[in-house]
């Protein structure tokens, strides 16, 4: 067998090749924002604030611009002021729509019977002091979320809602139960008709009878309810049946865009257009009744007998509460403050808690399609011929071409081999990482073919002191590329701007550990094979 | 008497980078507007220029233009509409209002704002509202001007479908904090490197030799960067950070041969390890050619600016490895044997 097979560095070397190679078969290189293209923002908060407090801006943020992560956008908080924001998104008109909702409130909408009960806007603050958090009750964790109307908004509240409760039976104790009415939750619903078909009816009608608890929705929910609450222009379509024009005119006064089940007929759709309207056909996000996805429905929310003025017989002197309590109860105090914070943040994205100073952006068209990865491989393989060609001229050994080209080659593999596998998107950044740790792989190997084979060969040192001289070189040159790429790492998360650097030291590093833990010793021994080859027949011939 | 050669070439390299033409910031440091254009029409810089100052408010404008065999382009920086950056700060107040319960001053301000973008003349009684109804109106001149500039363009030299747009809007508040952040990571690195080096060599000199050539060939760098217009930007700070890298591998190589190796002649040593370097550097000069000659032609900007100022710090590296460092290890050497 031939001894390369067989000594450990060789099998170092060709483990990690299988696994990188494996990798990018099986998983595939993630493909960074330059080369698919999209828009990265940076938003820079009016003021500095604790790191809990920016991770729940960031969700907020993500709740409006990206409900249900369908679009996959990634937001980050770098330190306590910043948040970066990627999305694949280019389209001017959907730009202007995430950045009107990172910068303004959201449009958020409590409704009772089919009225509107206050706005986002309306709150005036919630108060994070007393009364709000979990509290052990019994076996099961309360949550409490305190918050203030203002005083219009208290007014309404209190005759919309006098007398929502009714009694339907008595405690053991003689105290009377209450059955109340329910409030919905909308957060930026669409200004657009629906049109669902009548498939999606009943089939959204029996998703929402069982109800989701992970998406807020009770057991028994009434699809007709959640469509009297959403106040929303919605027609159920029958297949075949013509569209009522005057309702159609009627609803093109306030909008006239539309926004249709994926199931809904190309009749349907042609009508729609010829009424005037511009038709979206949308999916819901998996798992969600598509009409409580598309009406952006967030919360059902029972009134309690304590604000309904049972006690209280004439309407005109129901008392006015202008701080109300949402409460709620779960098996354990992680999910209970995870209800709550989920509620909080709905009630306050109409404002951020801390506003947005600016918003920086940048668009990135994707031509750096599939011409530029061929035009860096091209790239690639001139440099590496030149490359090869100076050390042949250089140390008059064709031979040494091999190991040289291969060792690139597959330090090249496994870099890319190792993003893929951590799921590291490949953009410009890495690439010039991929070029400056081939760089120094490049001097490493000329300091180790010279230290064994150049002229420069020293006679007077064994082959091991000579291995250990361009070790020292080698390692203290990887350990220097280390010292200027760790600032990077250690610094991103927290300074703003310098994220996008990240991938470039990320991947620098990674290619010098490569290059001093993997390929190099491999790289010393086959070179070492050679010298002994080169001294032989420089033998024979003298 | 070599010396004279580093000196003037840190002279020149000094007043080049810092004094004339001097180095610009990239505008994602300064912060700014950049509309990029790319199109298969070649475009003129002077009638961009002449035709946005004709139709546009605009304080600042200035157009550089990209022509390849392969790709033409546009590169149009610019300010914004005056009464858009006054707007922004209106709402940006009306905005820290209402935060502190001020509500009439939000008001106020969020109407000012709305009668400067659109002359329309609302009255709101809740702030939030009004607040929302001026951001409305800032997005949309935003948005518009933005769209009147791309189509002023588009008419004017009559491009077709395949024409595409970048932009980068950068806040100035933002490109300060990125340029700090970029001033701190270069200062760690030097540091950092500093401390490698000192802890491998355990001695003064030698390492005092190693890291003035690293600052001699990011200072050569940056003259070429003033001299060829590419401003410091992020791209252009990590290439600087690789110059870091190369030089020290030259260096390196050359001071554990002179020091570690206790036989032999130091000047002899230095000469044998020049042929390695220059190989070294030989190799990488001739990789980066290839990089800067492909990335010329396809418009690969990111890639060119990278190994232009690569280039620049690797000749700067010819000069303060085998003139200055060369003659401060030997002078150490000869020093150590008295």
């Amino acid at each position: 067998m031939n001894p390369l097979f067989k000594h450990w560095r060789f099998l170092l070397v060709g483990f990690f090749l299988a696994i990188s190679i494996g990798s990018l078969l099986f998983i595939g290189v993630t493909f960074g924002i330059d080369f698919k293209g999209g828009t990265l923002y940076q938003i820079e908060l009016q003021k500095e604030v604790t790191p809990t407090e920016i991770a729940r801006i960031a969700n907020i943020i993500q709740q409006r611009i990206d409900p249900g992560k369908l679009r996959g956008d990634i937001l980050s908080p770098v330190g306590g002021k910043y948040i970066m924001i990627q999305t694949a998104e280019t389209n001017p008109t959907e730009l202007e729509k995430i950045e009107s909702r990172i910068r303004q409130q959201g449009k958020f909408e409590a409704t009772l019977n089919g009225e509107l009960l206050f706005t986002g806007d309306e709150i005036k603050r919630i108060s994070r002091k007393d009364g709000y958090g979990v509290a052990k009750n019994g076996n099961v964790y309360g949550w409490n979320l305190p918050f203030v109307l203002n005083d219009e908004a208290a007014k309404r509240f209190a005759q919309m809602t006098f007398h929502e409760c009714t009694a339907i039976s008595f405690s053991p104790q003689g105290k009377p139960i209450y059955d109340c009415e329910r409030t919905m939750f909308f957060l930026d619903r669409p200004n657009a008709l629906i049109v669902l078909t009548e498939e999606q009816y009943d089939f959204d009608e029996q998703e929402l009878l069982l109800g989701n608890t992970f998406l807020n929705i009770p057991q028994g929910t009434s699809i007709d309810e959640v469509i009297e609450d959403s106040r929303n222009a919605i027609i159920i379509y029958e297949n075949g049946m013509d569209f009522n024009s005057i309702y159609l005119s009627e609803v093109l006064k306030s909008t006239d865009q539309a926004i249709v089940s994926p199931d809904l007929s190309e009749k349907a759709i042609n009508d729609l257009n010829a009424a005037g309207f511009v038709v979206t056909k949308t999916k819901s996000a998996e798992g969600s009744p598509w009409l409580w996805d598309i009406l952006n429905a967030k919360q059902i929310i029972r009134l309690s007998e304590g604000i309904t003025n049972e006690d209280v017989a004439d309407p005109s002197q129901a008392k006015i509460f202008t701080q109300l309590n949402i409460s709620g109860s779960r098996e354990s105090a992680e999910v209970a403050f995870q209800d709550l914070e989920e509620l909080a943040i709905l009630l306050e994205s109409g404002s951020l808690p801390t506003p947005v100073k600016s918003i920086s952006k940048e668009t990135i068209s994707p031509t750096l399609g599939t011409s530029f990865v061929s035009n860096i491989i091209m790239m690639g393989i001139i440099a590496l011929i030149l490359v090869a060609s100076i050390i042949i001229i250089r140390y008059k050994t064709p031979l040494l071409a091999v190991p040289i080209i291969i060792t690139l080659i597959s330090e090249t593999i496994m870099m890319l081999g190792i993003l893929a596998l951590l799921k590291q998107p490949l953009d410009l950044a890495a690439f010039a990482g991929i070029i400056a740790a081939i760089g120094t792989s490049v001097d490493s190997e000329i300091v180790i073919v010279d230290e064994m084979i150049g002229k420069a060969r020293k006679e007077h040192l064994s082959l091991l002191q000579k291995i250990k001289e361009g070790l020292f070189i080698i390692t203290t040159s990887a350990l220097t590329m280390l010292a200027v790429m760790m600032p990077i790492i250690l610094l991103s998360p927290n300074m703003p701007g310098i994220s996008n650097l990240y991938g470039f030291a990320f991947v620098a590093i990674l290619g010098s550990l490569i290059g001093v833990l993997i390929t190099r010793p491999a790289f010393t021994k086959v070179i070492e094979m050679i010298s002994d080859k080169v001294e032989k027949d420089k033998a024979k011939t003298v | 008497m070599y010396m004279i050669i580093p000196i003037l070439v840190l002279i020149f390299s000094l007043f080049f980078a810092f004094v004339y033409p001097g180095l610009k910031l990239g505008i994602e440091l300064t912060g700014g507007n950049v509309l990029i254009v790319r199109s298969s029409t070649e475009l003129d810089a002077i009638t961009i220029e002449n035709l946005l100052k004709s139709e546009f408010d605009l304080t600042q404008v200035s157009v550089s233009t990209i022509n390849s065999a392969n790709s033409m382009g546009a590169y149009i920086e610019y300010s914004k509409d005056p009464k858009l950056i006054q707007a922004e700060e209106l709402i940006n107040s009306a905005q820290i209002a209402i935060d502190e319960e001020r509500d009439n001053e939000a008001i106020g301000l969020s109407i000012q704002s709305i009668k400067l973008l659109s002359g329309k003349d609302e009255s709101f009684t809740n702030p939030k509202v009004a607040l929302a109804a001026a951001q409305d109106e800032l997005l949309s001149a935003n948005e518009n001007f933005l769209d009147k500039m791309k189509s002023a363009i588009v008419n004017k030299f009559n491009l077709g479908e395949d024409v595409e747009f970048q932009i980068r809007e950068i806040s100035p508040t933002f490109g300060e904090a990125s340029l700090v952040s970029g001033a701190y990571i270069a200062i760690l690195a030097l540091v950092l490197i500093t401390i490698v080096i000192f802890i491998s060599f355990r001695q003064i000199i030698p390492t005092v030799g190693i890291v003035q050539a690293m600052i001699f060939d990011v200072i050569v760098a940056l003259a070429a960067m003033a001299l060829l217009g590419i401003p410091i930007s992020l791209i252009t700070i990590s290439a600087l950070l690789m110059i870091l890298g190369y030089s020290v591998d030259s260096n390196i190589m050359l001071t554990s041969r002179v020091l570690k190796d206790k036989t032999g002649v130091a000047g002899e040593k230095a000469t044998r390890s020049l042929k390695t370097g220059l190989t070294m550097t030989g190799t990488t000069i001739s990789a980066l050619v290839v990089m800067i000659v492909i990335s010329h032609f396809y418009q690969i900007e990111v890639m060119l600016q990278i190994g232009i100022v690569l280039l620049f710090g690797l000749l700067g590296d010819l000069v303060s490895t085998w003139i200055t460092n060369v003659g401060l290890l030997i002078w150490f050497v000869e020093e150590r044997k008295k």
